[in-house]
């Protein structure tokens, strides 16, 4: 509070002035005593009313890219403010009510926003190099469980959801209900009856009643478990369980995309990975890597298989990143090496010496204001910012220029460095940290 | 006579020049469609006469084409690709785009509300009400004019941001829609011009014919609006939905493709929709403003009736605006099922639960408002202590469709909860639910407009008790059939659970046609217990008719927001990706903050157009002694 008052003060101090120096003007010319209570009282009111506004715009500035959920404060304040003067300044009074009425309507639901649990979507995964072709089967398994649901061991979780977005709608457990695709479970078994079905055709997709009669002119049909797989995942609109097709086209269309293709953009080893899973979770040995790769070059022409990333395509230093951005702030603390060199409040093993404290909400406003400051930042993220990609815009006392790295604009992704600003702005000295993840 | 004929034949060619206006962008696409647009060959497709012809197939529609531009770029987050200031360059498009918007919605609706307006002041038999609604009308378009302005410059500034924010993103975008952007610029003109002439010819064309003529002009002005619409709708329709580009993005020469995607059609539906519903409001919180600020009781009455016809018009639009958003939602899980999945049950699923409480507030104000409005007839206090059934009514029926049901959550949300949903409450939020929900808040509102509309009169038909009672039990029955089908979809899987939504969106249109007609059948010649006491209502309505507005501004600031967020790390979906530093989705919390800013901003500026059409007004106020609307020739009595 005390703190929003100082920057209200800060940044509206020319007009206040201007306010104090007419109430004592009104004061001292206004000689009827009715009239001179009158303005003085007025006057009175709106350097109230304008002081509020000053704290409101404060706290928007600092409030506005952090997670601290206060700005809608600032359209309490300025509520609060309009009906006041709607109180003395009757000649406005119905146009100072109505705006009064919508910075409530818009503080409430701004508020009940930020009420709500706050869920970002992180910044498109990074695609990794890694060499599919010579792991070992369980290893191969684990990346495909990876790409499936996000991680190792998380194919029980709901809501675990990976680059393949399978569980958006599959289910993958008896018992587990997958309303808009089939239960996967039991899958790599019930493949090699799947090809038997009437409806399946088998070596003769022209007489099948699907709107999409092959993968690509020439592909045929599968002919055993696996390429039953491939085609359902290069091709799902080739053959559809009956009940899941789309609605209205009688199980002629499915409505789930070629993983393959944009959005999901699997790579032939990916989906290697994806398969080699789906076998391994229920004890079955599964075909090797290369097999699995044939049987969906059996279904996607060379022309649109999706090309490995290389260094080319990735985003420039993206693969030299310490922290992309997806991580929880306390381990982009602890990979960006912060932890090594600086205490900071509420970070586990964040204990080093070399740096300065970071303390930068309760820092960053009085270096900022130091007649020493020679950087460009006028509000606290910017000053953190500045101090992490500029580190010499000003150095704190006592600790030698030069120390820190000039390297962290390159190494750390923008939503990294914006989580660690957002966190940064909110520690103060002598209060609780915020939540580190 | 000399002197009319001239003005008629006057009034005649403005109307050919409007015409021809309309036509003109047409007539000059013609040559440029039939030549596939002249959008360029990618680089060497057509050098010499034996060069290769490259041919794509099309992302959406499967068809063949000749590949007739450039592939999409692939884009590096650099300042070559993202120029940037200081500043999160998203937000402040985000700032741009959505003030554009406001005002285009708002230029586009209100010339929808004149052609209305005149029309009824046209054919109304009375002289006196014929005045008012025409003077009304003037009233609107003369907002809608300064507006006009601030639309067309608030569009430059978009503009200049995409140049200098997203230039590779733009120079992209504009290469696919090359064949139309002329066309684009061109409807802008001929809105213009017909603008003028509508505005400029009004009092010459007051009278009879020449009044026809000029009515005819406001369809005119509102088909060229509405085709502008379409045509900016087919840019971000083509953004969710690509279509008429192979999988590099290159433009197959089909430019009917580019504008006619999957979710084009459900696009322009719920926009225009929206934008009457919004219009609607703005000019009601005009009308309120005007109402709560004024100092005569002639004043008071003039702007209390405004604000009733700007609500009427924009809740009848506001009615069927969800109907449209289930049928684009519908689209949008036809097209991909993931992109439905993130909308509804997702990422931006929050969003939705803020959107169910928006419409929940939209509808309960317009009720409050109506049953505030009771109170200024004499004979409407019969139907007052039946508020509070209507009350219990919409707020069971609001807390049912706020109800969330399937959102992917966390783990240990999960673990809190017990289950992917909550053990009584996901109940509640299951779809038919939730239609149940708002086709009962619906319906409610159905019965509040048809008491207000019979509130001060008996009916004198000899079928009236019979009437009555029909009303009552199809009323009745329609609460029952919508509850039970509601009920009923508990016990059956989703996918047959989702087609209950007919037969109740059914229900709720058949009392809105069907209750409304048989009233009005019932109410003619009726016998007035009592004047409509115009002027007499309560500040308090007069809130209701501000919350509804603001409220409206927010959503519509909200559903643009979720529409564009859905594309995630997009610029074109599948097609052109975002690796911009922002490729990211927002908070909900950011979001909120941002639409509400967003929106004070636009009420701020609106409130400034408002004082200038106030500054310009040039026509005399309609007589102090004309009657005013609705009320009988003896002095009001107040309540």
């Amino acid at each position: 509070m005390i703190e929003l008052i100082k920057a209200a003060l800060a940044m509206g101090w020319p007009a206040l002035g201007i306010l104090v120096g007419l109430l004592f003007y009104f004061k001292a010319s206004i000689s009827d005593p009715v009239a001179n209570k009158r303005a003085v009282f007025k006057t009175f009111i709106g350097i109230i009313g304008a002081m509020l506004l000053f704290m409101a715009i404060a706290n928007y500035k600092m409030n506005f890219f952090a997670e601290s959920r206060l700005l809608p404060v600032s359209l309490v304040l300025i509520t609060s403010m309009t009906f006041m003067m709607a109180l003395y300044f009757t000649n406005i009074s119905a146009l100072l009510k109505i705006g009064g009425f919508m910075f409530f309507i818009a503080a409430a639901l701004s508020g009940y926003g930020n009420w709500l649990p706050q869920v970002e979507g992180g910044f498109p995964p990074i695609e990794e190099k890694k060499d599919f072709s010579n792991m070992p089967q369980t290893e191969l398994a684990d990346e495909g469980e990876k790409i499936i649901f996000g991680g190792v061991g998380q194919n029980k979780v709901q809501g675990a959801i990976g680059k393949g977005q399978c569980p958006l709608c599959h289910a993958f457990h008896k018992g587990m209900l997958g309303e808009r695709a089939p239960n996967l479970d039991g899958l790599p078994e019930r493949a090699g009856t799947q090809i038997d079905d009437p409806r399946y055709h088998k070596g003769n997709p022209a007489a099948r009643d699907s709107n999409q009669k092959e993968a690509f002119p020439g592909s045929g049909t599968a002919e055993n478990a696996q390429e039953y797989i491939a085609e359902s995942h290069a091709c799902p609109s080739c053959f559809v369980v009956a009940g899941y097709g789309v609605k209205g086209t009688n199980d002629k269309e499915s409505p789930m995309p070629a993983i393959h293709k944009p959005p999901i953009s699997l790579s032939l080893p990916e989906l290697a990975a994806v398969d080699t899973w789906l076998y391994v979770r229920e004890g079955r040995d599964a075909p090797s890597f290369d097999e699995i790769v044939k049987s969906y070059e059996k279904f996607i022409p060379e022309s649109d298989r999706p090309k490995p990333p290389t260094e080319g395509d990735a985003k420039p230093g993206a693969s030299a990143l310490m922290a992309d951005g997806t991580e929880p702030v306390d381990q982009i603390f602890a990979k960006g090496q912060c932890v090594a060199c600086h205490t900071i409040p509420g970070i586990a093993g964040a204990v080093g010496t070399i740096g300065p404290k970071l303390v930068e909400g309760t820092n960053a406003p009085l270096r900022i204001k130091d007649k020493e400051y020679k950087g460009k930042a006028k509000s606290v993220p910017d000053y953190i910012m500045e101090s992490i990609v500029e580190p010499s815009a000003y150095v704190v006392k006592g600790f030698p220029d030069n120390t820190m790295p000039k390297v962290f604009g390159q190494k750390l992704s923008a939503g990294a460095l914006k989580k660690i600003v957002d966190y940064l702005s909110q520690v103060q000295e002598g209060k609780e940290p915020p939540k580190a993840s | 006579m000399g002197s009319v004929t001239r003005t008629k034949l006057m009034s005649i060619m403005a109307l050919g020049a409007m015409i021809g206006l309309l036509l003109l962008p047409i007539l000059v696409a013609i040559p440029a469609l039939a030549s596939d647009g002249g959008a360029p060959a990618a680089d060497g497709k057509k050098e010499g006469g034996d060069a290769k012809v490259e041919k794509g197939k099309d992302v959406y529609y499967k068809t063949e084409g000749i590949v007739s531009g450039p592939p999409a770029p692939k884009t590096t987050d650099s300042e070559k690709d993202y120029p940037r200031y200081n500043f999160e360059s998203r937000v402040l498009l985000w700032f741009a785009n959505q003030q554009h918007l406001y005002y285009g919605s708002f230029v586009l609706a209100v010339p929808i509300f004149c052609m209305v307006i005149e029309f009824m002041g046209v054919v109304t038999k009375d002289k006196a009400m014929a005045k008012r609604y025409d003077q009304l009308a003037y009233d609107f378009i003369k907002i809608s004019l300064t507006a006009y302005s601030l639309t067309a410059i608030l569009g430059g500034i978009l503009i200049f941001t995409f140049l200098t924010l997203y230039p590779a993103f733009f120079q992209y975008l504009s290469g696919i829609f090359r064949p139309v952007m002329h066309i684009y610029a061109l409807m802008f003109v001929a809105e213009s011009g017909t603008l003028y002439i509508y505005y400029y010819g009004w009092d010459k064309m007051k009278e009879g014919f020449l009044k026809w003529i000029h009515l005819s002009m406001s369809v005119v002005l509102n088909v060229i609006g509405t085709i502008l619409m379409f045509l900016a709708n087919s840019w971000i329709g083509f953004m969710m939905s690509p279509a008429g580009v192979d999988e590099q993005g290159r433009y197959l020469g089909n430019i009917w493709h580019v504008i006619h995607t999957a979710l084009w059609n459900p696009l322009n539906l719920h926009r225009i929709l929206g934008n009457m519903a919004f219009g609607g409001g703005v000019v009601a919180a005009y009308a309120a403003y005007r109402f709560l600020s004024a100092k005569t009781d002639e004043e008071r009455a003039h702007y209390d009736w405004m604000g009733y016809i700007a609500m009427a018009l924009g809740v009848a639009f506001l009615i069927p605006l969800p109907f449209a958003g289930y049928w684009l939602m519908r689209e949008v899980y036809a097209y991909r099922q993931q992109m439905g999945i993130t909308l509804m049950g997702g990422l931006l699923a929050w969003l939705f639960i803020i959107q169910a409480t928006m419409i929940g507030i939209l509808f309960l104000s317009t009720n409050y408002y109506l049953w505030q409005a009771l109170g200024r007839m004499r004979g409407a206090e019969k139907y007052q202590r039946y508020i509070k059934y209507l009350v219990f009514l919409l707020t069971c029926g609001f807390l049912v469709f706020i109800t969330p049901h399937t959102i992917v959550m966390t783990p240990a949300e999960l673990k809190a909860m017990g289950g992917q949903q909550h053990p009584v409450l996901g109940n509640y939020g299951v779809m038919s639910a939730k239609n149940g929900g708002i086709n009962v808040i619906i319906t409610t509102t159905v019965l509040s407009f048809v008491w207000y509309m019979r509130g001060n009169k008996v009916s004198t038909v000899s079928w009236s008790k019979f009437g009555n009672i029909f009303m009552g039990c199809f009323f009745f029955f329609a609460y029952l059939n919508i509850i039970l089908l509601a009920i009923y979809g508990y016990y059956i899987p989703a996918n047959v659970r989702v087609g209950l939504s007919v037969p109740q969106v059914a229900t709720t249109l058949s009392c809105l046609f069907f209750m409304f007609a048989l009233n009005s059948v019932m109410m003619k010649g009726a016998k007035q217990m009592g004047p409509i006491e115009w002027g007499k209502i309560s500040a308090r309505s007069q809130y209701a008719l501000i919350m509804l507005a603001t409220a409206f501004t927010w959503m519509m600031g909200l559903m643009g927001y979720i529409r564009s967020s859905v594309r995630l790390f997009w610029h074109v979906n599948e097609i052109m990706r975002d690796n911009s530093p922002w490729a990211y989705t927002h908070t909900v919390g950011f979001a909120a903050n941002m639409i509400s800013a967003n929106v004070l901003f636009f009420w701020i500026s609106i409130m400034f157009v408002f004082w200038l059409g106030a500054l310009a007004a040039k026509k005399a106020p309609v007589e102090a002694k004309a009657a005013v609307p609705g009320r009988a020739a003896a002095p009001a009595v107040g309540h």
